[in-house]
């Protein structure tokens, strides 16, 4: 059964202010679903509550999907090599001691870590202890997978890499419900969006999906003059250039493009959804 | 469980942190138990020797994890009061274990005779005797550590304050399910009577059961 908070209330101590109050969130099957807010807002509050971390003061939250939970900042102080903590993980998430190991390996390997899997945790730096973070959230195949601000701290590579892994695991029937300042982060996946205002959770219309398309042209080219509202673009090392353009318009921009006065080559079109390669 | 009870004693035993209660423990048998002093008099004693500890291991094993690692191993174990209970069985499987050899130790080194050394005094009940009075003992510690540390008392300094205290306390206050086991093996050393404090045992698990009910049940409102 999905985790459904019903009319949940959050607050420390007896008499505390309300951090969260009468919040109501369906967390269904193959969902993606942002949570936003300002600092201080009670968004990692809303996460332990949904992860199972925290219990409410007030309501009641339904629901018990097998969970995994990576938090914005892991601690290496824990006296383990990577792979040792991962099995540790991977056993008390109720996998075989076997399968733990080997899905560590995979996910170390996926994260660009594989290197490290035999190294003490102490000696990891920032981002690849939270890399650590990710791979044991991942290796669990969780129906129910909390992300805090998990991409903060990793690379590049890294960051694209759980992008893949989290629409893999919105596309395979588990819900994600994360937190990230990143605003465009998997903005073409989030199924839907929420913030936290004051005390209470709010939804945010959803942004259109959005196109990229990357095109190139001899150097000198200037851009067509009629490029479609709300078209972006970026032009790489390579010369060649990336346009980002709500889905309703790519058609326009792909005609203005091809009818322009310089010779544009069509790279590749895709929609903007995982990654942003 | 088993899974979250191998990771918290590799992480004890990996942490090293386990070394200072340990060696407290044999610190205090050394003193107290000497080669020929009266059996069921040194058994008491390291009985007692055993709540201080007991209680400072299960202090450790409740705070050896950093805050996040701590929020991911509860949601890894489908939630805090798993997560929570696993640290308090952990440390209490360790002091048992620690008072199994201590006990061992002390009826192979004492003097199996009363007091005034009259009367023989039968191994095997001593040794029951010392068990049972070891287990009261690391119950009534274990129930000590898990009320003076997180999630029921954050502070450090009011942490160790309470354990110190509590454990004296414990040991010296009349109808203290440790004392009166510890008694009960240091007048049986005058008699010759081996005791089985069962009552004592009861009582001490009764005590050890609310404490953990207490602190697993703070667990998930206390992050």
């Amino acid at each position: 059964m999905p985790r459904t908070f019903h009319q949940v209330g959050r607050r420390y101590g007896l008499r505390g202010p309300w951090v969260l109050h009468a919040v109501g969130l369906a967390l269904s099957a193959g969902t993606l679903v942002r949570v936003g807010g300002v600092n201080g807002s009670g968004k990692s509050t809303l996460l332990r509550l949904a992860a199972g971390i925290d219990t409410p003061s007030a309501g009641r939250i339904e629901g018990r999907p097998r969970t995994a939970y990576v938090p914005e900042r892991f601690p290496p102080a824990l006296p383990f090599t990577a792979y040792g903590y991962l099995t540790h993980l991977g056993r008390i998430h109720g996998l075989s001691r076997r399968t733990a190991r080997l899905r560590a390996e995979h996910w170390l390997d996926r994260f660009g870590a594989g290197a490290y899997g035999d190294m003490p945790l102490s000696e990891l730096s920032k981002g690849t202890a939270q890399k650590i973070a990710v791979a044991q959230a991942l290796l669990a195949e969780p129906e129910l997978l909390v992300l805090d601000e998990a991409w903060t701290g990793l690379d590049a590579e890294a960051r694209d890499a759980l992008d893949d892994a989290v629409t893999e695991r919105v596309a395979g029937g588990a819900t994600v419900l994360f937190v990230d300042h990143d605003p465009g982060r998997l903005a073409g996946a989030v199924t839907a969006a929420y913030e936290v205002s004051g005390t209470s959770l709010v939804p945010v219309a959803q942004s259109a999906p959005r196109v990229r398309i990357d095109a190139q042209a001899p150097p000198g080219t200037k851009l067509p003059d009629a490029l479609p509202p709300e078209a972006t673009h970026e032009t790489d090392p390579s010369g060649t250039v990336r346009f980002s353009v709500p889905a309703a318009h790519s058609d326009a921009l792909l005609r203005a493009l091809l009818t322009a006065a310089g010779t544009w080559h069509i790279h590749r079109v895709h929609p903007l959804a995982a990654r942003e390669r | 469980m088993t899974a979250l009870l191998g990771y918290h004693t590799a992480l004890l035993l990996r942490s090293q942190r386990w070394l200072p209660p340990v060696v407290l423990y044999g610190a205090l048998l050394a003193v107290g138990v000497g080669m020929g002093d009266p059996l069921l008099d040194s058994l008491g004693y390291a009985a007692a020797a055993l709540l201080p500890v007991a209680a400072w291991l299960v202090r450790i094993c409740a705070t050896q994890e950093p805050y996040a690692a701590r929020h991911v191993t509860a949601t890894a174990a489908g939630g805090p009061v798993r997560a929570q209970l696993a640290v308090l069985v952990t440390a209490l499987a360790a002091a048992g274990l620690l008072g199994a050899v201590g006990t061992v130790l002390t009826v192979l080194l004492g003097d199996a005779r009363t007091t005034d050394r009259t009367a023989a005094i039968p191994l095997p009940g001593a040794l029951a005797s010392g068990l049972l009075a070891a287990a009261v003992c690391a119950l009534t510690g274990a129930a000590l550590g898990a009320l003076c540390t997180w999630p029921v008392l954050t502070g450090r300094g009011w942490s160790l304050a309470a354990l110190s205290l509590g454990a004296l306390l414990l040991l010296v206050t009349a109808g203290s399910p440790a004392r009166t086991a510890v008694s009960a093996l240091i007048s049986g050393s005058r008699t010759g009577d081996t005791p089985l404090s069962l009552l004592p045992l009861a009582a001490a698990a009764a005590v050890a059961t609310a404490a953990a009910a207490l602190s697993c049940g703070l667990s998930s409102r206390r992050t």
